[in-house]
């Protein structure tokens, strides 16, 4: 079953971000790192993407720049109405709060809080929360609500950081290596739960990975070499996470 | 070169050295307080028994009437005695140029050749006296300084009832006033009291004792009985108004010196044990920091073969270096401060020379007692890092077990947040290092009660003693005791309001095998200058038979109220009496008998008698009160009031302001150092957690929140508990003083309490906002990657 089809087409939809010679720079003189160099891009609502790409490609400067982590060295980047290259401090954090959903390799979770409690830490300060229980129930933990990271198995603890992530109903889905920890019955899991969230709530979804099975789930796939899009694929239809292997 | 494990030690070193320096500070608190107490006490000692030795300081004093010199002799038949010296001692009156006031001294004689056997005194500037030359004295410098005396100037001295001009020859120091004030005072007041030296047969002359002596100084042979000299020595003076001989142990001077000295070696010892176990602690949570993010290069270390030994060494290491580091800042501090404290002293003790001396054993104690303390803090971590299988070590930790914290479990978790959630739960996870933050901070707060207590109760005994005893302005003693005539006298000098009479009587006072040797009071049955006070402050009416005494003298002697005492009259017929034990007066300074003042007499067998009077004086004619009474012939002593106020603040606040001020740098430092380090390890563990709470949407302020929410936490644990601290170290101390010269009651204020209570949040807000400032460089990027 092609899981897209409600979906309408890709270019159809509303563009979240959109990059322009987008350049990351670290250090200087002999010392010059050129993570990004010159990179165009447009991203749109609702579309599952995937990064891919070597060590080193700049995918993962990409997403912090999305995620308003980092500051690009030249180029535009805007999140809808927003100037990411030059928000303030408060402005980012305010993004991050209100519009973004990180879930990242190690899942990142506050140790001293239970599952429903890393939800309802972000379900406090955000706009227009879900209930932290229904966002564990999407990514199937209704049973682990009361567990603490330490009692909950790898995948677990990636699903709760998956809950944690939608609960404030972001417009972007961050995914840093989501599965890169896990072994491939736990990461197909916790692709099914990103799939889920992505067709349901309609979240622009970004994952990184080197894991180049994982494109087929995709909407597009982004190819990334030597700090730039080396080329873009887009799939006609999304495969089910349960059908990939790897 | 230095191997490649030390350069590891060093720069790692380099990374937490803001820990490392708060935990150096720490220690060298404690360091600064036991060098400084330690060579204070080497300074004291050593210089004093120089100076006793050299000065060749007597060992068995006594005062009598008059005894002619022939009597000498017998004395010195007396097994055990190497050397006596007699001599004259007598109390005058003086007139100093510029001092309103009549100031009055002790007077005593040397001899007229030579140099005294014993007491040698040492001349600060001027010269000696010259044999033959007539109408010069030797002025103590304690008196000198205060009326700024120099050799050359004159005084004059009511010598017996006659002024008599005087040049002061030279200014000198005694063995016998290295602490100098007026007989029976708490406090010294050196602008008007002094003492003076004149040559044997001049001062003789003027007290019709040419022939005879009134005091009495001996020095023992090696291993003699001081006892035992006594025992054969006082009957022997006896006849000749002999007040009871006794040693070095109740020797005003010499007590006060002892005093002190006990008080440094509480100092040298409770103190640094208490700063030295938190600086072991705080040394412990440092490295144990250390050692878990070192996990993976200890397994690699082990991996290329190095060996346990090797590994606890350079992780004890680091401990050393810190230990280094407060020993050196600790030595500088105690140094410094000694230096200090040396000063305070000039105010009191009075030394040919007495110059700080490092007492260098104590930098050897310091360094034992504060390696020792870090090699505890740390042993245990180091020795589990050292025991951890390679293979094991190279696995991150695993992620730390937490549970619901107790104050949720008690069912009001619904109405805590996030934030304080995760505070809570983080200090009870660890409730070692909860439990030393807060024992740092109520450290902190603790000791800053101590001199605030101290400065409070003594305020309170000056307030007592001045405003609630002794009302009067002006108390003043004649050099004999004279009849109530005197009294009509000073009634008519210019600005007297009223005008009580007092009588002195010494007197042995014994109760079973115990006895003190004391002036009893005799004054008006209900005074309203010297008012004998019962519990409660009520005044007690004085019955015209019987005695009140000192619940002090009471204790002193194991008797109670209906107890008779025995009384032998040191003084006059010389009579002995039981008295019977009617009241105790709750007095704070000294030790006093009271009776009503013509039983006094009637129990002497004598009539109308007063050895003096106290004085209410109208305060706009105080001067012309002064100046008149200079002119009244046979006055021995005037003691005023406003100026023992005023030498008060001068000299014992001002120390007090000083130990003050030590122990609020020392407050400061430890709660800084405290909350500094709880703060830096609570964000080196955490970093990476409070990054991903950021990246997530928390602001930088959201974020402090949850690490200020465990700090003030700890703080509001800490503050009442260091308060409770304070009160007990405070407790500890005060009622330390509790003996026959002085006993602070224990007082506590607000105001005491509020300022700790400021000085430890002033101190660690800054230290918590220094971290915090930190946050802008938490590594948002970092977090998303993988765990160290």
């Amino acid at each position: 079953m092609n899981s897209s089809s409600d979906n309408p087409p890709a270019t159809a939809r509303s563009q979240v971000f959109r990059a322009r010679g987008l350049t990351k720079v670290y250090g200087s003189g002999d010392a010059e790192v050129r993570a990004l160099a010159g990179v165009d891009l447009d991203l749109r609502a609702g579309e599952l993407v995937v990064l891919l790409g070597p060590s080193g490609s700049g995918k993962t400067t990409l997403l912090n720049m999305l995620g308003g982590l980092d500051v690009p060295t030249d180029g535009e980047l805007a999140y809808r109405d927003l100037d990411l290259t030059h928000a303030t401090d408060p402005q980012l954090t305010r993004y991050r709060r209100d519009s973004v959903g990180f879930i990242f390799q190690f899942y990142n979770l506050i140790p001293s809080l239970t599952a429903r409690e890393n939800v309802g830490l972000i379900t406090e300060i955000a706009r227009d929360p879900m209930a932290p229980e229904a966002a564990l129930e999407m990514v199937g933990l209704s049973p682990r609500l009361d567990h603490f990271p330490a009692q909950l198995s790898g995948g677990e603890q990636q699903r709760v950081a998956i809950a944690r992530a939608i609960a404030k109903r972001p417009e972007v889905l961050l995914c840093d290596e989501p599965t890169g920890a896990l072994d491939v019955r736990t990461g197909i899991v916790v692709l099914e739960a990103i799939e889920r969230v992505n067709r349901e709530l309609g979240t622009l979804t970004v994952i990184i990975t080197h894991n180049a099975v994982m494109a087929d789930m995709a909407d597009r796939v982004i190819h990334f070499s030597d700090g730039r899009v080396h080329h873009i694929h887009e799939n006609a239809s999304r495969a089910r996470p349960d059908s990939l292997k790897w | 070169m230095l191997p490649h494990l030390d350069r590891k030690l060093w720069r790692d070193l380099g990374h937490m050295k803001g820990q490392a320096v708060a935990v150096a500070l720490v220690m060298a608190c404690g360091l600064t307080m036991l060098i400084m107490a330690r060579s204070l006490i080497y300074s004291l000692e050593s210089t004093r028994d120089e100076y006793y030795r050299a000065h060749r300081f007597a060992e068995v004093f006594a005062y009598l009437k008059r005894a002619p010199l022939s009597l000498v002799e017998r004395v010195r038949a007396i097994p055990g005695i190497s050397a006596a010296q007699p001599g004259i001692s007598v109390q005058v009156t003086l007139d100093i140029p510029g001092l309103d006031e009549p100031a009055s001294g002790n007077v005593r004689s040397l001899p007229d050749f030579g140099e005294p056997e014993l007491n040698r005194l040492f001349l600060r500037r001027g010269q000696w006296l010259q044999p033959g030359k007539r109408r010069e004295v030797l002025v103590s410098e304690a008196f000198a300084d205060a009326n700024k005396l120099q050799p050359g100037h004159q005084i004059a001295l009511l010598l017996n009832g006659r002024r008599q001009d005087f040049r002061v020859a030279g200014i000198v120091l005694s063995p016998e006033f290295i602490f100098e004030s007026r007989p029976g005072a708490a406090l010294p007041d050196n602008r008007t009291y002094g003492v003076f030296w004149m040559p044997y047969e001049e001062l003789a002359y003027a007290f019709d004792l040419y022939g005879a002596f009134n005091s009495l100084t001996l020095k023992l042979e090696p291993g003699a009985s001081e006892r035992a000299v006594i025992a054969a020595l006082d009957p022997l003076l006896e006849p000749f108004g002999g007040r009871g001989a006794f040693g070095r142990a109740d020797h005003p001077s010499h007590i006060r010196v002892l005093d002190e000295i006990g008080v440094l070696r509480t100092l040298s010892i409770a103190f640094p044990i208490v700063f030295l176990s938190v600086a072991a602690f705080m040394t412990n949570a440092v490295l144990s920091r250390l050692l878990n993010l070192q996990r993976e290069q200890i397994a690699i270390l082990k991996a290329f073969g190095f060996g346990n030994r090797q590994i606890v060494l350079h992780y004890l290491k680091f401990a050393f270096v810190m230990v280094a580091g407060g020993t050196v800042l600790g030595s500088i501090g105690g140094y410094f401060q000694g230096q200090q404290l040396v000063k305070m002293y000039h105010l009191f003790f009075r030394f040919p020379e007495l110059a700080f001396r490092l007492d260098r054993s104590a930098f050897v104690v310091a360094l034992f007692v504060s390696a020792f303390a870090a090699v505890v803090g740390v042993f245990g971590a180091v020795r589990r890092a050292a025991k951890l299988p390679p293979a094991d070590a190279m696995r991150p930790e695993p992620p730390a077990n937490y549970r619901p914290a107790l104050l949720e479990r008690t069912g009001i978790s619904h109405l805590l947040s996030h934030s304080f959630r995760i505070a809570v739960r983080n200090l009870e996870r660890r409730p070692v290092q909860a439990f030393f933050t807060v024992a740092g901070l109520a450290l902190a707060t603790g000791i800053m009660i101590v001199p605030n207590c101290f400065r409070d109760s003594v305020t309170h005994v000056l307030g007592f003693q001045w405003d609630v005893v002794q009302r009067q302005d002006i108390t003043v003693g004649l050099i004999e005791p004279g009849n109530r005539r005197a009294q009509h006298a000073f009634a008519h000098l210019p600005g007297v309001l009223a005008v009580e009479p007092l009588r002195s009587a010494f007197a042995r006072i014994s109760f079973q095998h115990r006895h003190r040797q004391i002036g009893i009071q005799g004054q008006p049955r209900a005074a309203q200058h010297s008012r004998v006070v019962a519990k409660g402050n009520t005044q007690i009416a004085l019955p015209s038979d019987g005695i009140v005494v000192s619940s002090k003298l009471a204790e002193v002697l194991g008797a109670k109220i209906g107890d008779e005492l025995h009384v032998e009259f040191l003084e006059g017929k010389r009579l002995v009496r039981d008295v019977t034990l009617l009241g105790l007066a709750e007095d704070l300074a000294g030790i006093s008998a009271y009776m009503e003042l013509d039983g006094l007499n009637r129990l002497m067998g004598e009539g109308d008698v007063v050895t003096g009077a106290s004085f209410t004086i109208d305060a706009a004619h105080k001067a012309d009160f002064l100046r008149a009474l200079k002119t009244v012939p046979r006055i021995g002593w005037v003691a005023i009031k406003e100026s023992l106020r005023e030498n008060f603040a001068k000299t014992t606040a001002a120390s007090i302001n000083l130990i003050q001020m030590i122990y609020l740098v020392f407050a400061t430092v430890v709660a800084f150092g405290v909350v500094y380090n709880n703060a830096r390890i609570s964000l080196a563990e955490r970093s990476r957690e409070l990054a991903t709470l950021r990246v997530i949407g928390f602001s930088q302020g959201e974020v402090g929140a949850v690490l200020v929410t465990e700090l003030v936490l700890l703080a509001l644990c800490a503050v009442p508990l260091g308060l409770l601290l304070g009160t007990g170290f405070a407790t500890a101390i005060v009622t330390q003083v509790n003996t026959e010269t002085v006993r602070l009651p224990l007082v506590f204020t607000t105001h005491n309490f509020a300022f700790a209570v400021m000085v430890v949040t002033i101190a660690s807000t800054l230290s918590g906002l220094l971290v915090l400032r930190r946050l802008n460089q938490l590594n948002l990027v970092g977090a998303l990657r993988a765990p160290e």
